[in-house]
């Protein structure tokens, strides 16, 4: 056998041993990997919407308050999470996902609304890949925390936005930026005034009749 | 010669692979820890040592790597054509680099989160693929499986020193079990972050150092090394 047959069949044979080894951990990780997503995703509907979830709460306990509580709702064309509290009819609020371009990769979210669809109740950055320490802070506590009883109309009502430089002061739509990380605060910028719009859009002027 | 009078002379102690074992393990744990005395690895180092449990858990991953990446490596050492060898030999260890990444995201997901992107960059470890063309390449597979878990080993000690000082004089916590009082005790924050490391990690090679010069003081009536 020639010298390049010989690299080429060695390589089959090995991409195939490899292959086959991922084939088979995948197969039986799938279902462990993919029921810690979902619960995590849960969590963080969950966390947005300000659910009391006791602190010690397992994976199936996250799910099963998920169920009962928590009701997938269309709001026009947007698909949104309606809560409410012990599965009663009262809608105490609306989680709506959003994605958007971050500064290094895709960032997703959560933005949680009050039933008029305007104030903020939660917000959660759960998938983000933005520089650790800097742009990587909006999943920190204290930087959603920010957003709770915020606006995502302006007093003027127009829908949007703003995360400004840190220290200046902050207005009933707008939260502090993060130092050091003006570009992913930009990007967050974007984001959330695009749910904004996209909300308003569906909503319109007679928001409050949900 | 040498190993065999050796281990004639000792035959109950531990003799793997003719005698061989002993020193394996003894180089790769201690005489040329991949830390302390090759100073690889480093970035890991930096970025998980922050907390015991973390040290602990990135320890384990690395020796499950660098041992089966060198055994399957040294298995096929005969057959795998030299032009392509790093190919291969990076091939395999991102292989078993994915089964353990995917394992954690199965059953240790909480872990895995805190490790984030690190165990994924195991691959990058220059320890893994050190040891498969240092080693693996040249030596039998059991040899070679006994050396990657002596260096993994090698590595886990020195985070798990290293996690325990970070952790205990940066949040006053061992394992996450609080030692130091928040009451009494000022938490040292810089000892969370990355200098942090770079200070306790050259305190201890320093350690090590001087220990490892007065022993070569001691024996310099012999010759050679």
């Amino acid at each position: 056998m020639s010298n390049s047959a010989r690299i080429i069949a060695f390589s089959i044979a090995l991409g195939l041993i490899c292959s086959a080894l991922l084939a088979g951990i995948n197969a039986l990780t799938a279902p462990y990997r993919l029921s810690n997503e979902k619960a995590e995703e849960v969590r963080n509907i969950l966390d947005a919407l300000n659910v009391p979830v006791a602190p010690d709460a397992t994976q199936a306990d996250l799910v099963a308050t998920f169920d009962r509580d928590v009701k997938q709702k269309s709001l026009g064309s947007l698909s949104t999470y309606a809560y409410a509290p012990s599965g009663g009819g009262t809608i105490a609020g609306y989680a709506i996902p959003f994605t958007g371009a971050g500064l290094w990769g895709p960032v997703s979210g959560v933005i949680a609304l009050e039933p008029d669809l305007k104030t903020i109740r939660g917000v959660r950055f759960f998938k983000q890949e933005e520089t650790p320490g800097l742009g990587g802070e909006i999943s920190s506590d204290w930087f959603q925390k920010q957003f709770a009883g915020k606006k995502i109309i302006s007093e003027a009502g127009a829908p949007g936005f703003s995360v400004l430089k840190p220290e200046a002061p902050a207005g009933p739509n707008s939260v502090d930026g993060i130092t050091g990380a003006t570009m992913t605060s930009n990007r967050v910028e974007t984001m959330l005034t695009n749910v904004a719009r996209d909300i308003f859009k569906e909503t319109g002027k007679n928001g409050n009749q949900h | 010669m040498a190993t065999s009078t050796e281990a004639l002379k000792r035959p109950a102690r531990l003799t793997l692979f003719g005698g061989k074992g002993r020193e394996i393990l003894l180089e790769g744990i201690y005489k040329a820890n991949p830390v302390t005395k090759q100073v690889l690895g480093i970035c890991i180092f930096l970025a998980v040592t922050n907390r015991v449990a973390n040290s602990l858990v990135m320890g384990a991953a690395l020796t499950f790597v660098t041992a089966m990446s060198n055994l399957f490596i040294s298995t096929l050492r005969n057959i795998i054509p030299r032009r392509i060898r790093m190919i291969a030999q990076v091939a395999i260890i991102a292989t078993f680099v994915i089964i353990i990444d995917q394992f954690f995201k199965g059953f240790y997901w909480q872990m895995s989160k805190q490790l984030g992107p690190y165990v994924a960059l195991i691959i990058t470890n220059c320890i893994v693929m050190g040891r498969a063309e240092a080693f693996a390449m040249q030596n039998p597979p059991l040899p070679s499986f006994l050396d990657g878990f002596a260096n993994g080993v090698g590595y886990a000690i020195i985070l798990l020193l290293i996690g325990t000082v970070r952790e205990l004089v940066g949040s006053g916590t061992f394992l996450g079990i609080t030692i130091l009082s928040d009451s009494w005790y000022m938490k040292n924050l810089i000892f969370l972050l990355a200098p942090g490391a770079f200070f306790v990690g050259g305190f201890l090679i320093w350690i090590l150092e001087s220990i490892n010069s007065a022993d070569s003081a001691g024996k310099s009536s012999k010759p050679g090394k």
